[in-house]
């Protein structure tokens, strides 16, 4: 649940990028980080855990205009996917607000893919939330590397495997070259506001 | 509003993390206060419009104090809105300190500090990097129980098993290693450390006590007698029934330890105690009742994935059920309970128990926790070594 700040009328709230580790979660916020530039404040928070690291900044969407007149100030994380690391995604997942889920197209990595959403259901569910009602999007990413011959699964395959039953809005993408990622994530941002709008029935 | 308390609660219901963001997210300029009684000092925390900017723990400084802080699972805190005049030392930013100090704590960097029930809910899936042996800290030393101090030096004896003796020690400074004596070898069962007690509250009783285990020191030890003429008094001015709940405990603690010898030695019978028994009180089960055995008698079993671990039998004047203050870590949330045919028990009222548990001084009171987080930590051992003898046995 969003965190108003009343004395800064700001509306906190909060967007976890999710996925395999080495989806490319990472590559998604840095992109993110260095394309947006104007819209971060301030720094780039980055806890290098064991295979994988955790990234954490502040982000002023720009364009979706204010709600009730207040600010919307979107805190961006990505979550370290070991096991171990359970105080960790228990602090990122707490009162989410967004998830996008970064999926692996490699084909060796599909089996992959399911157990991280699998586990990302498991996860909310601890924290009362469920997979079918927080705002989710999918992003299938590294599609470039399908120029350079590698085995990659179709959309419609990964479709079929990740969004049969969730029917949640989808995005081609490639975070190495930022392809697809503001997209991904401003239709996370506005799924996210619709959901705020209608949890405070406004409107 | 100046050098007011403006926020105070409790670690077990907004974690540090939480507490570092709201703190942020008000802008808070002030100082957060923080104390637990598992450890030693408290910490300041200085804030300036949110961020951190300094810290004091004892003689810890600035960003380790507050790392150490995220291992703190229990604790009070209050903070204060007050012009801070500390140097800026921190130049980490709010959420790093915190992504980073969880971080640390989940690969096992930062010691995790609280009751030991804390460290049970890891005790099926248990760490092996913890080398077997729990290490146990109690709460703060109430000097006024202290009449004399005593040294040790690593490896020397303090008490020995089968011994006579009376005296109860407090650790005021050091570890020692609790050590049972078997036909195949001693056997560490424990490790202490500051805060906890060495001896039972078997002295108070009249018969002469006989020693249950060894203890041994590990490294310079540092110890404080304690006034036992002063607390004997104040055991013999409890109820009976509180009285009788405290030897049964301290009973409890030694079955337990001679179970987890035998279940080293291999020696329990765990099919013969549950055959000859039927279950009255299952493993999980919401029992708020407490009974005491008037006639036969009742095991205490727990169930773990490497099969049944025996904790103990009980006999007439023993306890069993949920006691309110206590956290053992057995019936009836972590362990079963079998009684004989001809068990006959009569029910105690906890809520009386309560209340007279709130009214005794501070060290019987840690005299009685330190009992029950030593059982509760003796069953892990149990149930570990239980683990090691079946192994894989169903994956």
């Amino acid at each position: 649940m969003a965190i108003f700040n009343l004395k800064k009328r700001e509306i906190d709230c909060k967007i976890v990028y999710y996925g395999p580790g080495r989806c490319g979660k990472t590559t998604n916020l840095e992109y993110i980080y260095k394309a947006f530039k104007k819209q971060v404040s301030g720094e780039m928070v980055s806890i290098k855990t064991e295979g994988d690291r955790t990234l954490f900044f502040d982000f002023l969407p720009i364009g979706l205009g204010k709600l009730k007149g207040c600010d919307v100030r979107v805190q961006l994380y990505t979550v370290p996917g070991q096991v171990q690391y359970k105080s960790t995604r228990k602090l990122v997942l707490k009162g989410v607000d967004g998830v996008v889920f970064v999926a692996d197209s490699l084909k060796i990595r599909y089996e992959k893919n399911i157990l991280s959403l699998k586990d990302l259901q498991q996860n909310l569910k601890d924290y009362d939330l469920s997979i079918f009602k927080i705002p989710l999007v999918m992003q299938y990413n590294k599609r470039d590397l399908a120029e350079k011959n590698i085995p990659l699964m179709s959309i419609e395959k990964m479709e079929r495997d990740l969004n049969q039953q969730l029917k949640v809005p989808f995005f081609e993408a490639s975070a190495i070259t930022g392809q697809g990622v503001g997209a991904c994530l401003k239709k996370c941002l506005m799924l996210t506001l619709q959901s705020l709008h209608k949890q405070l029935k406004w409107g | 509003m100046n050098n007011k308390v403006v926020f105070a609660g409790n670690l077990n219901f907004i974690n540090l993390a939480e507490l570092f963001q709201i703190l942020g997210t008000n802008a808070g300029t002030g100082i957060l206060r923080i104390s637990t009684q598992y450890a030693p000092n408290e910490c300041f925390v200085y804030f300036l419009n949110g961020n951190l900017i300094n810290a004091s723990m004892g003689t810890i400084n600035g960003i380790d104090a507050i790392y150490s802080l995220f291992g703190w699972m229990e604790g009070e805190f209050e903070f204060t809105v007050k012009t801070v005049t500390n140097k800026n030392i921190i130049q980490k930013s709010r959420m790093e300190i915190i992504l980073d100090g969880l971080r640390m704590l989940d690969d096992g960097l930062i010691e995790k500090i609280g009751p030991a029930s804390q460290k049970k809910m890891s005790s099926d899936s248990f760490d092996h990097k913890l080398s077997g042996v729990p290490l146990l800290k109690g709460p703060l030393v109430d000097y006024m129980y202290v009449v004399d101090e005593e040294e040790f030096f690593n490896g020397e004896e303090i008490v020995q098993e089968g011994k006579h003796g009376g005296w109860i020690w407090v650790i005021l400074e050091g570890i020692v290693e609790i050590i049972k004596e078997t036909p195949k070898g001693p056997l560490k069962i424990l490790r202490i450390t500051d805060g906890s007690f060495i001896g039972s509250i078997a002295s108070f009783l009249m018969q002469s006590n006989v020693r249950s285990a060894s203890v041994r020191a590990a490294g310079t030890v540092q110890l404080g007698v304690l006034d036992s003429q002063r607390l004997a008094r104040e055991f013999a001015r409890i109820s009976s029934e509180l009285r009788g709940i405290v030897i049964s405990l301290n009973k409890r603690l030694k079955k337990v330890t001679d179970c987890a010898a035998e279940t080293w030695l291999k020696n329990n019978d765990t099919k013969k105690i549950i055959r000859d028994r039927k279950p009255i009180i299952k493993q999980g089960e919401n029992i708020g009742k407490l009974f005491t055995i008037t006639q036969g008698d009742a095991a205490i079993v727990r169930s773990t994935n490497n099969g049944h671990v025996p904790l103990g039998i009980l006999h007439e004047g023993d306890f069993f059920g949920s006691i309110p203050f206590l956290d053992m870590g057995h019936e009836p949330y972590s362990a079963s309970i079998y009684a004989s045919d001809n068990l006959q028990t009569s029910s105690l009222d906890s809520n009386r128990l309560l209340k007279e548990y709130k009214q005794l001084s501070p060290t019987f009171k840690n005299l009685i926790d330190n009992i029950t987080t030593c059982i509760s930590a003796t069953t892990m051992v149990a149930c570990d070594l239980n683990k090691k003898n079946s192994p894989k046995k169903q994956g």
